[in-house]
């Protein structure tokens, strides 16, 4: 492939070691995701997706092995460093929690920007709310706004500082279908019309079907990936089977 | 006076001198104060001018005139003019303001303690409730730095506008406080308060500083934050406690027992600040190690909860032992408090008692005779009950520094017992031979055979030579009772010895008393000081904590009001849900009160044991328990108080907008009515 990736894993391995015993949450786990794709990472319970997310991201580090962004080897990083790193090329959507309950809508996205210490103009960010379709609630405090609107406000947030790509941890998991229709579809229209590269978390097969590309993890290993053929059915089949095995 | 007395020109009264009842003839009155004799039987009975006023007509050229003065006195005297004349200030007043500044600089310095404990727990409450939002901010790109920096703004801005509200109330009560100082008699009569901007600017600089010096743990703590805090649920502080705060605790302990020790070697001038510093390291220590301790003792005390019918019982236990944050921050300012009056107060009370013990064990007579009612017993008043008593007078060092001087002889000093002389023998004393003091031996270099140059209270220069050192003798020389006595005819005595209780003739302003008595005497004015400064400092520390007790609570309510919501909608009454948290609250005092006694008590048996092997004489502990009963009281109404109304909000449980004839009635938060 030609194409540069924009993240890549190399055999990261994340423990945690608990009172009685470890937890292999990421076993050796090998991947590339590519600048305008969408890729959504799908497993049973408790495999591992979040921990992947949150190394490739930079919010947790590994234990072993090599994660790179943007060209970029997070290991090489101190703290501050990584700060500056998830500051500029990085952006995030959680599952819940985004906003600073503090802050209006407005300022939440501006946030970025403001903590990087840049200049920025009232309507850079009336103008990344606008784009979530969300322009009429810029004074708003998250406690005033809905969960879908919320979770449109954090991808307004993350998608301020240009990000080279978007990590999203089960995005729509708290809304009802409707509302995750219309965060999933800006998701894709973001991948189609701005070459975004989005990497995303779900357990959802229709979820999933957004994707381009869909990564499975079962105990910590990557154990399938979807690459053509991605429709929520043959990604719930392969679901039920990897459930099936992970309860016996 | 004349009316008061029913005193007449012509008729004759008896009054006391300092040789004993003298009588006169009134020869007229005059509206001045006091009592005006012919300048021959003044100069008889006082010590001599020492000082001569210069009354300058209006406009007159003050210095011209103090040049002149200057010329005319020669080597005879000094001459001091405006801001200078302060050196003229009676001793009594220098002392009274000596003990004004320890007053007032313990206050201060109890304040700022105190301070920076209540701003350090408030803070560190508030950075655990905000775990998630610091999580967030580090999550989305905000450096540790900026997150620490973010922290340390908030306390400049609360710890600013707070000072400044400070700066202007004290500008405002300042001159009643100084009122209030000179009626308890901290500061001399004549002082008062007046309101400059230094001052004021420097508190308000120390107001703010005390916030950032508080915040700084918090701050850390904050900065310390991961990103991936953001993600969790609750905001559980489940980390055990890191091992510098456990070496800390630990040190600041033994730092404390240490200084207790230190506060019972260091003598009545320094006892109440030594203690002080030593309460407060003690505190420290026990604060640091509060998060270990608070939630095993916590267990323990709601135990017996756990085994009763009712709900009440349980949910207490329950919630006080999840929210443990909430616990310890609330019992921590009642620890530093009761602790903190504890200590002190038995420090001051034990120490009083066991300077009466010392002094009924140095005394060699049975009885002695006492000044009643009047400054001090004069050499009649002593001869009269066939007493022997030391004067104390002071002698002047060429510079003008005055040394306080004691007049006794070889004999009682037998009696009294307190003098020990380091070297050279006391019965040595006489004429010109006198004993000096360690420190001053010290700071003058002086040996057995040198020789001291001095002015005595009449003014006349001599030269005393040194016979040797001696501890314990309650002034700066030693000398003979009779060279004391040639050189100031007002000297008085304090005490004087006698071989068994006989009685004074009367009229001679004096009374026998046991030593019992005497020991609890004769220092009770100093005392009564004493005691008013320690309530002073309990007051001020209560007043911190219950400030500090009642915001933890108002913090931690606002973020448990929908638990208390889902009590009260699974069926609790309101009453319920109030008691509950009145009953939280009032555990968490009560732990800490237990605390504080814990961390007071052994401080206290260790300073008696000290006290007890000094003077080789049991010394009773006393602690005031009305008074330690009273804080803690006051802790426990504020705090439920506090819990009680900060929880209201919660028994008002919303309503949904319900449909009522067709109609959908919006209601407001409160349950109001939004009108169409
Ligand atoms: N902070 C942690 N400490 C200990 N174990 C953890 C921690 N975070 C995750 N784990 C464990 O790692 C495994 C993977 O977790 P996670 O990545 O959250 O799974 P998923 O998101 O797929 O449900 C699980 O077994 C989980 O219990
Ligand atoms: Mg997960």
């Amino acid at each position: 492939m030609d194409v540069k990736e924009t993240v890549r894993l190399w055999s990261v391995r994340r423990l945690y070691g608990t009172a009685d015993r470890t937890v292999r949450a990421l076993d050796g786990v090998t991947a590339s995701f590519h600048p305008g794709t969408l890729t959504a990472v799908m497993g049973p319970s408790g495999s591992g997706k979040s921990t992947l997310l949150h190394c490739a991201a930079g919010l947790d580090r590994p234990t072993e092995g090599k994660v790179v962004i943007d060209g970029t080897d997070l290991g090489e990083l101190d703290e501050t460093g990584l700060t500056l790193l998830r500051r500029e090329r990085v952006g995030f959507v959680f599952q819940a929690f985004n906003l600073v309950s503090a802050l209006t809508a407005e300022q939440n996205v501006a946030l970025p920007l403001k903590l990087a210490g840049r200049p920025i103009a009232p309507a850079e960010a009336r103008a990344a709310l606008a784009e979530v379709g969300l322009a009429e609630r810029a004074g708003h405090r998250p406690s005033g706004l809905s969960g879908g609107e919320q979770q449109r406000v954090a991808i307004a947030r993350a998608l301020i500082t240009r990000p080279a790509v978007l990590f999203a941890d089960e995005p729509t998991g708290q809304l009802d279908t409707k509302t995750s229709r219309q965060v999933l579809g800006m998701l894709r229209d973001l991948v189609d019309n701005q070459a975004q590269t989005v990497i995303m978390v779900t357990h959802d097969p229709v979820t999933a079907s957004y994707a381009d590309r869909v990564l499975f993890l079962a105990d910590g290993r990557l154990v399938d990936e979807f690459t053509t053929g991605v429709t929520a059915e043959a990604v719930a089949a392969r679901m039920a089977n990897l459930e099936a095995v992970a309860s016996c | 006076m004349s009316r008061a007395l029913g005193l007449a020109a012509g008729t004759e009264a008896t009054v006391l001198t300092v040789r004993g009842p003298e009588t006169f003839r009134v020869s007229g009155t005059v509206d001045g104060p006091g009592v005006y004799l012919s300048d021959a039987d003044a100069a008889a009975l006082a010590e001599g001018v020492r000082v001569i006023g210069v009354v300058t007509e209006p406009g007159a050229d003050v210095a011209a005139v103090a040049s002149a003065v200057r010329a005319a006195a020669g080597a005879q005297g000094r001459v001091y003019t405006g801001e200078a004349r302060g050196a003229l200030e009676s001793r009594d007043d220098e002392r009274t303001r000596w003990i004004g500044m320890q007053v007032l600089t313990g206050m201060t310095v109890l304040s700022a303690f105190v301070s920076v404990f209540v701003v350090a727990s408030t803070f560190a409450f508030g950075v655990a409730q905000r775990r998630r939002e610091f999580g967030l901010l580090r999550a989305v790109g905000a450096t540790p730095r900026q997150v620490r920096r973010m922290v340390y703004g908030e306390a400049l801005v609360v710890g600013g506008v707070a000072a400044a509200c400070g700066v202007a109330l004290g500008a405002v009560l300042g001159p009643s406080l100084g009122e209030l100082l000179v009626a308890a008699g901290f500061e001399p009569v004549g002082f008062e308060v007046r309101v400059s901007a230094p001052p004021l600017a420097g508190a308000f600089a120390v107001g703010v500083l005390v916030a950032l010096l508080g915040v700084w743990s918090a701050a850390r703590r904050a900065a310390r934050v991961r990103p991936l805090e953001a993600l969790r649920e609750a905001a559980v502080d489940d980390r055990p406690m890191p091992r510098g705060r456990w070496i800390a605790g630990a040190g600041f302990c033994a730092l404390g027992v240490a200084a207790a020790f230190g506060a019972a070697v260091a003598g009545p001038e320094g006892l109440v600040t030594s203690g002080l510093y030593a309460a407060m390291a003690m505190i420290v220590g026990v604060a640091l190690l509060a998060p270990a301790v608070v939630p095993f003792v916590a267990r323990a005390l709601t135990w017996p909860l756990n085994r009763g019918r009712g709900a009440l019982g349980m949910l207490v236990r329950e919630s006080a032992l999840t929210a443990i944050r909430r616990t310890a921050s609330t019992a921590t300012p009642v620890l530093v408090t009761v602790g903190f009056a504890v200590l002190i107060t038995g420090m001051v009370q034990t120490t009083a008692a066991s300077f009466a013990a010392a002094r009924t064990t140095t005394i060699r007579t049975e009885a002695v005779i006492m000044p009643d009612g009047v400054p001090g017993l004069s050499d009649a008043a002593a001869a009269a009950s066939g007493g022997e008593s030391a004067l104390f007078s002071a002698l002047y060092e060429a510079n003008g520094e005055a040394l306080s001087a004691i007049g006794a002889t070889p004999a009682l000093l037998e009696r009294a017992g307190e003098v020990r002389a380091v070297s050279g023998s006391p019965a040595a004393l006489g004429g010109d031979r006198v004993f000096v003091s360690p420190w001053l031996a010290k700071e003058r270099g002086l040996r057995a055979g040198s020789a001291l140059r001095v002015a005595f209270e009449d003014g006349t220069p001599g030269t005393l030579r040194v016979e040797g050192v001696a501890e314990g003798v309650g002034a700066d020389v030693l000398l003979a009772r009779d060279t004391v006595r040639a050189h100031d005819k007002a000297a008085l005595a304090d005490v004087a010895y006698v071989a068994r209780a006989t009685p004074v003739p009367p009229g001679m302003g004096a009374r026998p008393a046991d030593l019992d008595t005497y020991a609890a005497q004769a220092d009770a004015d100093e005392d009564r000081l004493v005691w008013t400064f320690t309530l002073l400092l309990v007051a001020v520390s209560t007043a911190y904590a219950a400030v500090a007790v009642a915001n933890t609570l108002m913090m931690a309510a606002g973020g448990r009001l929908r638990d208390l919501r889902v009590l009260r909608l699974s069926g609790a009454t309101s009453r319920q849900v109030l008691g509950t948290v009145a009953a939280e609250s009032a555990l968490a005092v009560i732990l800490g009160t237990g605390l504080g006694l814990v961390v007071a008590i052994p401080a206290l048996l260790g300073l008696r044991s000290g006290y007890g092997d000094l003077i080789g004489r049991h010394v009773p502990l006393v602690v005031p328990w009305g008074l330690i009963a009273a804080v803690a009281a006051t802790c426990l109404v504020l705090a439920a108080t506090a819990a009680v109304l900060a929880s209201r909000p919660a028994l008002t449980v919303r309503e949904r907008p319900h449909v009522r004839t067709g109609v959908t009635v919006k209601r407001r938060r409160d349950g109001s009515e939004i009108p169409r």
